[in-house]
């Protein structure tokens, strides 16, 4: 019985060759589409299950609100981790990631190796997590000072192989290191990647402060535990430990008066699971995805693949006259209704099945495109996963009848006595769940194209807005590895290129994931709760404000006449702001060091408002100090031979160093590296927004090529009467304008909705404008129109007596 | 007795009127007959055939078939009632476009769950008796008129059906392949199938045991 369904669908298949194409051209992009989405989402929410106790493993969040400041912080104190050991028993484990020293200079020969992915971890790194060993046994390997433990991918980079590392000696830093253990590289699914980790014991740091937040801290629950309800442990944890050092420098003496003073000290648990898609804090390990992004992506996953089963349920309903026929002869000869059902649902799961095999061989092809594009690495492999092979071999029979059973349904319903007497109606226009599908279709599209420009808009905003400093030309150099006096000199020596306008030290950079340092004023000299303010404090040089393009508005820049500047501070607006001064300039600021010692700083100039974080967030307080912050030097240059420049600079520093490779990068495009996900949510955008499109404009195709063969008739009549080309061109495009016009008005106030709170995730954002909808709406009547009348000018410029003739 | 239809009607309204398409019809058709329903175009022929047929249904009377009361059934009991006992011949043969002549024939029989063996048997039997062995891989369009009614009536045959409901079968033919088709039902009549035929043609007529004349919806003589 299926042989023979599956020999009449084949054969009907053959038959109608134009739509065969349409449909399977449709169903296998749509399906491409969805797999690639599956996969990515896929890889995203496999992220750290691999660990053995995944379930188990927490991180602990920081959230801190002080004078103003807020901070949302994956790092936590240094002794929090064993506290919490020691005072509850439901912690089975904890372990701490120090990386806030950031990358380190490693020796490999004669040459030294800026390493990036290098951090101290305490001994009981792998008790907690599963990285499986190569090469001695990790969960003793970090005891000792002066140990270190490499991934494959180090041992090979600075020993040329895992034998050849094991027990020898690494140089971080000018301190030798014992390689105690290798490991597997660590997947690309976790939320960290280390290659080199160091013993603990080697951190040089003044360890027991509950109040400085700079480790990464996992903790490991006991199974059953309820997470959520170990959260309300940590209110004890402050006043236990806290809240002692608090007191020790405020008149803080409760978690009372912090709340009361406005302030906020809390402490949370993540599930390890949930960090790369679910976390929102600053100082992670690595750039988060985001569950909002799975979310959006799945959703056009599902909605592109919808639209090619649109088109498959509208082209086998719209030439249902054809199969009319067959529906009546075989319910004569004494089918059920069911086994008709049956056989279309077969006919439209072979039709599915041939797409699908097409669209695993598009997925192969545009694999390593689509890793570049979306910044994954996923391989071949992830396609033969068992579950993803399941899902693979299960898409097409259910992508089948979802397609097939509304025309299954459809067809089988067709009386004989109607099919046999030829009063049945032709399958016709005025069918309205047709015009639904296609409105349908049209409505996402719209809000594809709608969202995919508004994208576009605000990563257009994000270059070309005016961020309070000038980034274009700045070309930062790396000094690490270098002497003070050898930077100093070098600095000195290419200021004076002609292409260098200004040159600074600038350790301290306006663009994110890079140095950072804040600590806390007050604008008395005596500390209370509501005097006090938390503020960025970075070391500046005289030229800084100059090298950057920053902008003073009030007040005075450092200046080497000035004996006093070591004492004097630039803040920004906001920090005037907090402050609560009317005119700032001259005003003192005090920092607290140690116990009763203060440093009195004069306020000299206010600059203005610079985004020194992503868009994202709004700017905050920050202040500039005269010191010199030699790890960057920064250039404003000015000249169109930027190549020859930088070699010019090159030469300068490899003839310190012959040992150092020459790092450099501009500030601009650091600044660009800061919205890489919407970049990427953009081309992505785009990518699927076409895709939809085509899918429904190949929809609109066949839809219109039937429509058009159905009133071949009518056409030629009216031809006869002395209708005119245009005149038949509009009668054919007509019903289909409408149903795209009122598609366009549904999709409007959803994409509105949709891209207002998209944006929202911005401080500085665009405004949404109604030229974005109408120029929208434009596009998609263009599409249709020229879609459609690649078949309603041929109907309309037919000869009449032809199609006269047939009847 | 197979058949018997009691005060039968079929009345549909049209913009308002009813408009009675069969008028109080009674008839009773005994097993072995072969009855022609003769009269002119709209005069209901067509009508009966398929009230007859299940494909339609009476609106008022009573119809009997094989000891069944047919306007009492539900559409899947009558559904299987003609499925099993009745076979039809159409004008326009109708016979499906894209099986070719061994598959259209074979049809019935996977719908009645026939075992693949046996259907190859049966199929070969019924290409045999209608000598067209060798257009059994043909598709429809590949055939006369003729040789598709000659299909159209083995299709029919294929699953030994008790009644024959032909409505005008040489319709599209010319006399050559009329004379054909009408001994073939002579032969099969003869063979103890009962048949009721509509037409137009008295000559066509004469090959029945009976005629039966409607006008109007009414049978006027018989």
């Amino acid at each position: 019985m299926i042989r023979n369904y599956l020999k009449i669908a084949w054969r009907n298949l053959i038959k109608n060759k134009g739509i065969t194409i349409i449909n399977t051209v449709g169903l296998s992009l749509g399906i491409c589409c969805f797999i690639l989405i599956a996969l990515f989402v896929t890889d995203e929410i496999s992220y750290d299950r691999f660990h053995e106790k995944a379930d188990q493993i927490y991180r602990i969040n920081s959230d801190i609100l002080f004078g103003g400041t807020e901070m949302h912080m994956a790092v936590s104190s240094d002794p929090m981790g064993a506290t919490l050991k020691k005072d509850y028993p439901e912690v089975e484990e904890y372990t701490r990631i120090y990386a806030s020293e950031g990358s380190k200079l490693i020796r490999k020969g004669t040459e030294l190796i800026d390493e990036y992915a290098i951090a101290y971890v305490d001994s009981t790194f792998f008790n907690v997590f599963t990285f499986p060993a190569l090469k001695g046994n990790p969960k003793i390997a970090l005891k000792a000072p002066n140990t270190v433990v490499l991934s494959e991918k180090a041992a090979i980079k600075y020993f040329n192989g895992v034998d050849t590392a094991i027990g020898e000696a690494l140089e971080v830093n000018n301190t030798l290191y014992k390689v105690t253990a290798i490991i597997e590289d660590m997947p690309k699914n976790s939320h960290f990647h280390l290659d080199v980790l160091l013993s603990m014991a080697n951190v040089d740091y003044n360890f027991g402060d509950y109040l400085s937040h700079n480790f990464h801290t996992y903790i490991v629950l006991k199974e059953g535990t309820d997470y959520k309800k170990f959260n309300n442990n940590f209110r004890e944890v402050i006043a236990k430990y806290s809240l002692p050092q608090i007191s020790q420098f405020t008149n803080i003496k409760s978690i009372e008066d912090i709340e009361s003073s406005g302030n906020k000290l809390e402490y949370s648990l993540i599930p390890l699971t949930d960090i790369h898609l679910h976390s929102t804090q600053n100082i992670e390990l690595s750039t988060n995805g985001s569950i909002k992004y799975v979310y959006i992506f799945s959703a056009v996953a599902l909605f592109i693949l919808l639209i090619a089963c649109t088109n498959f349920m509208n082209l086998t309903t719209a030439r249902s006259s054809g199969r009319a026929k067959e529906v009546g002869i075989r319910k004569v000869l004494g089918t059920e209704k069911k086994s008709l059902v049956l056989q279309f649902l077969s006919e439209s799961t072979l039709i599915v099945v041939l797409a699908h095999s097409i669209a695993i061989i598009f997925v192969f092809l545009s694999l390593e495109w689509f890793n570049n594009v979306s910044g994954k690495e996923i391989s071949i492999k992830a396609l033969l996963q068992p579950q993803f092979l399941i899902f693979l071999i299960l898409l097409p029979f259910v992508v089948g009848p979802l397609a097939g059973i509304y025309p299954a349904f459809f067809l089988s319903k067709f009386q004989p006595i109607s099919v046999l007497k030829g009063t049945l109606s032709k399958g016709g226009n005025k069918n309205s769940l047709r015009n639904f599908l296609v409105i349908f279709q049209f409505t996402t599209s719209i809000i594809l194209i709608i969202g995919t420009i508004v994208v576009y808009q605000q990563l257009n905003h994000i270059q070309t807005t005016d961020v309070g400093f000038n980034k274009d030309q700045v070309l930062i150099v790396d000094n690490s590895g270098l002497t003070n006096e050898t930077r100093k000199s070098l600095k000195s020596e290419i200021e004076q290129f002609p292409e260098v306008k200004s040159a600074s030290f600038a350790g301290y950079i306006p663009v994110s994931q890079s140095a950072r340092s804040d600590t806390t004023f007050n604008t008395g000299s005596v500390n209370t709760a509501d005097n006090g303010f938390n503020m960025q404090y970075w070391r500046a040089d005289y030229e800084y404000i100059e090298t950057m393009g920053m902008e003073l508005i009030a007040g005075r820049n450092f200046s080497r006449s000035f004996g006093t500047d070591s004492t004097a501070i630039i803040i920004n607006e906001k920090a005037v702001a907090l402050t609560g001064f009317e005119d700032p300039i001259g005003k003192k600021l005090y920092k607290t060091i140690g116990k009763d010692d203060k440093i009195v700083y004069t306020i000299i100039g206010v600059v203005k408002n610079f985004n020194f974080e992503s868009l994202r967030q709004d700017v905050g307080p920050l202040s500039l100090r005269l010191g010199d912050n030699s790890w960057r030097t920064a250039y404003r240059f000015n000249t169109a031979d930027v190549e020859g420049f930088i070699s010019k600079i090159r030469n300068k520093y490899e003839a310190v160093s012959s040992e150092l490779s020459f790092t450099y990068s501009f500030l601009d495009d650091s600044y660009l590296d800061m919205y890489q996900q919407e970049k990427r949510i953009g081309t992505i955008a785009l990518i699927f927004t076409v895709l939809a499109v085509i899918i429904a404009a190949l929809g609109l195709f066949g839809l219109a090529t039937y429509i058009a063969e159905q009133r071949t008739k009518e056409i030629g009549i009216r031809k006869v009467l002395g209708a005119s080309t245009a005149i038949i061109v509009k009668i054919l495009s007509k019903d289909f304008i409408k149903l795209i016009v009122f598609a366009f008005c549904i999709a409007t106030p959803i994409a509105w909705w949709f891209m207002s709170s998209w944006l929202r995730d911005f401080a500085f954002r665009i405004q949404l404008n109604w030229w974005v909808f109408a120029l929208t709406g434009i596009i998609t009547l263009l599409v249709a129109i020229i879609t459609l009348s690649f078949q309603t000018i041929r109907a309309a410029v037919a000869n009449p007596i032809k199609s006269l003739k047939t009847e | 007795m197979i058949l018997r239809l009691n005060s039968a009607s079929r009345v549909i309204s049209s913009g308002g009127k009813k408009i009675a398409l069969l008028d109080n019809i009674n008839l009773a058709v005994k097993e072995g007959e072969f009855i022609s329903l003769m009269g002119p175009s709209g005069s209901g022929k067509s009508t009966l055939l398929n009230c007859i047929g299940m494909l339609d249904s009476f609106t008022a009377g009573n119809y009997t078939f094989l000891d069944e009361e047919v306007h009492t059934l539900k559409e899947k009991q009558r559904s299987k009632l003609y499925k099993e006992y009745i076979g039809f011949v159409f004008q326009a043969y109708h016979l499906i476009d894209e099986l070719n002549v061994y598959e259209n024939i074979e049809t019935p029989l996977l719908y009645k769950n026939v075992k693949s063996s046996e259907r190859k048997a049966l199929v070969a039997d019924m290409l045999d008796r209608f000598n067209i062995v060798g257009k059994k891989d043909l598709f429809p369009a590949q055939l006369s008129g003729g040789q598709q009614q000659l299909v159209g009536i083995a299709r029919a045959l294929i699953s030994k059906p008790k009644l024959i409901l032909a409505d005008e079968p040489t319709g599209n033919l010319n006399s050559k392949q009329s004379t054909e088709i009408m001994e073939l039902f002579s032969e099969l009549n003869k063979d103890g199938v009962t048949i009721i035929q509509a037409t137009h043609s008295e000559k066509n007529s004469s090959y029945g045991s009976r005629i039966i004349n409607l006008l109007d919806g009414r049978i006027v003589s018989e």
